[in-house]
């Protein structure tokens, strides 16, 4: 277990008020915020200043922490003095689980023990605490369901009633027709349940990974179709392949570029299925031969043709 | 549980969660989201016959919202607006890596 010197992770002295801390925090908590922060490591220093916060902020675990001394480095192999927290009480204030489980080992080692109030149930029987995870799918897994396998890091309390990581293994049967944001329960496999209780459940927050031709908004899927001039002009059936199986769209004559094309029921297979919306875009051959070069100045001579003068 | 095991996952859309799963899945008191609620500020949510029911889209918004009061003490209605702007930026990102798969 690594020393954590969260008045480093702060950027705050040792005897800084609680104002300088509550500033110091809500400057980095902006810096740092993940869904607007441009530094790549943002998330991870989130949760680095999270932590430090949860504990600079409560004074009697500021208080408690600062007795460890402030020899220590930071990432110094670390281990409490026995007795170290002796008469302090530690609470806990408006942290969610999700906020918890992103804590160090230092912080469980130090703040995590059961029956101290860190993460207590005072005695009672009570549920374990949902958790939260994220999890990348591919497009095409939406069509035909899967089964992934997932690793986690959940909190457990050892039969001294301490708090320590577990890392566990899940293989998680995906259902078809998932659609990005959506979030998938897994009953019963959050966090354990203290006195006795019922497990929490395990939330997995759906996202998909990027793709190459597709775009998935909703239940609908937008993917962008290259026709030929001719195509555009006369009309044409154009044959496609789908994750979810082929399908053939007609295009109208006189289909201009950018124009959408819906194709109902063709997007992620839910209830109801989402739509396909295609957007045409006109692809221009290559003059790159004498015959072709004819073919464009027949064109240009006989259509009378410009397409900024258009209506 | 046996590595081998395979859990079978629910989507939460096809099953609405009520207020104590929806407060258990965001870490807060039912209490804070009959508040917000009452105020209007969390959309995917609706009443029917005086009992409220969720959809998972909502829990996302709520961690948002309880972020941001709790990190910068905003007012709930702040908190929601951001949430707002968050899911506006969420949209127009998915667009803007479509058109431009570098960006």
């Amino acid at each position: 277990m690594r020393y954590q010197d969260y008045y480093k992770i702060l950027g705050v002295p040792r005897d800084a008020s609680q104002e300088d801390i509550r500033k110091a925090f809500r400057k980095l908590a902006r810096k740092y915020h993940p869904d607007v922060s441009k530094e790549p490591d943002a998330e991870e220093r989130m949760k680095q200043i999270n932590e430090a916060y949860a504990v600079l902020s409560d004074p009697d675990k500021r208080a408690a922490y600062d007795r460890l001394g402030s020899s220590w480095e930071a990432g110094q192999e670390f281990q409490p003095p026995p007795g170290w927290d002796a008469g302090f009480e530690f609470t806990r204030k408006g942290y969610g689980p999700f906020d918890a489980a992103d804590f160090s080992d230092f912080f469980a080692e130090l703040f995590g023990r059961r029956g101290r109030g860190g993460f207590t149930a005072g005695g009672m029987r009570m549920q374990g605490e949902d958790q939260h995870a994220r999890i990348e799918l591919d497009i095409e897994d939406s069509f035909h369901g899967t089964t992934r396998r997932i690793a986690l890091r959940l909190p457990q309390y050892d039969s001294q009633g301490r708090l320590q990581w577990v890392e566990r293994n899940l293989n998680v049967k995906i259902p078809r027709g998932v659609h990005e944001g959506q979030i998938i329960r897994l009953a019963g496999q959050g966090a354990p349940g203290l006195g006795g209780g019922p497990p929490g459940d395990l939330l997995l927050e759906v996202h998909f990974k990027p793709h190459p031709k597709l775009r998935v908004e909703g239940r609908d899927l937008h993917m962008r179709l290259p026709i030929a001039p001719w195509e555009a002009a006369l009309g044409a059936e154009i044959p496609l392949e789908l994750p979810g199986g082929s399908v053939k769209v007609r295009i109208p004559a006189g289909t201009q570029s950018g124009r959408q094309l819906r194709v109902r029921g063709r997007g992620l297979p839910s209830e109801p299925p989402g739509d396909l919306i295609l957007q045409a875009q006109v692809v221009v051959p290559p003059a790159d031969t004498p015959r072709a070069r004819e073919i464009y100045e027949t064109m240009a001579r006989e259509l009378n043709f410009d397409p900024r003068r258009r209506g | 549980m046996s590595e081998d095991e395979v859990i079978v996952g629910c989507i939460l859309e096809d099953s609405w969660l009520t207020l104590e799963q929806m407060a258990a899945a965001c870490g807060v008191e039912p209490g804070w989201l009959l508040q917000h609620l009452q105020e209007g500020l969390i959309p995917h949510a609706e009443c029917l016959g005086g009992t409220w029911r969720f959809s998972g889209a909502a829990i996302l918004r709520t961690r948002r919202m309880l972020q941001m009061e709790r990190d910068f003490d905003a007012a709930p209605e702040l908190a929601a607006l951001v949430a707002d702007l968050l899911e506006e930026i969420d949209r127009l990102r998915a667009r803007l890596h479509w058109l431009e798969p570098s960006a």
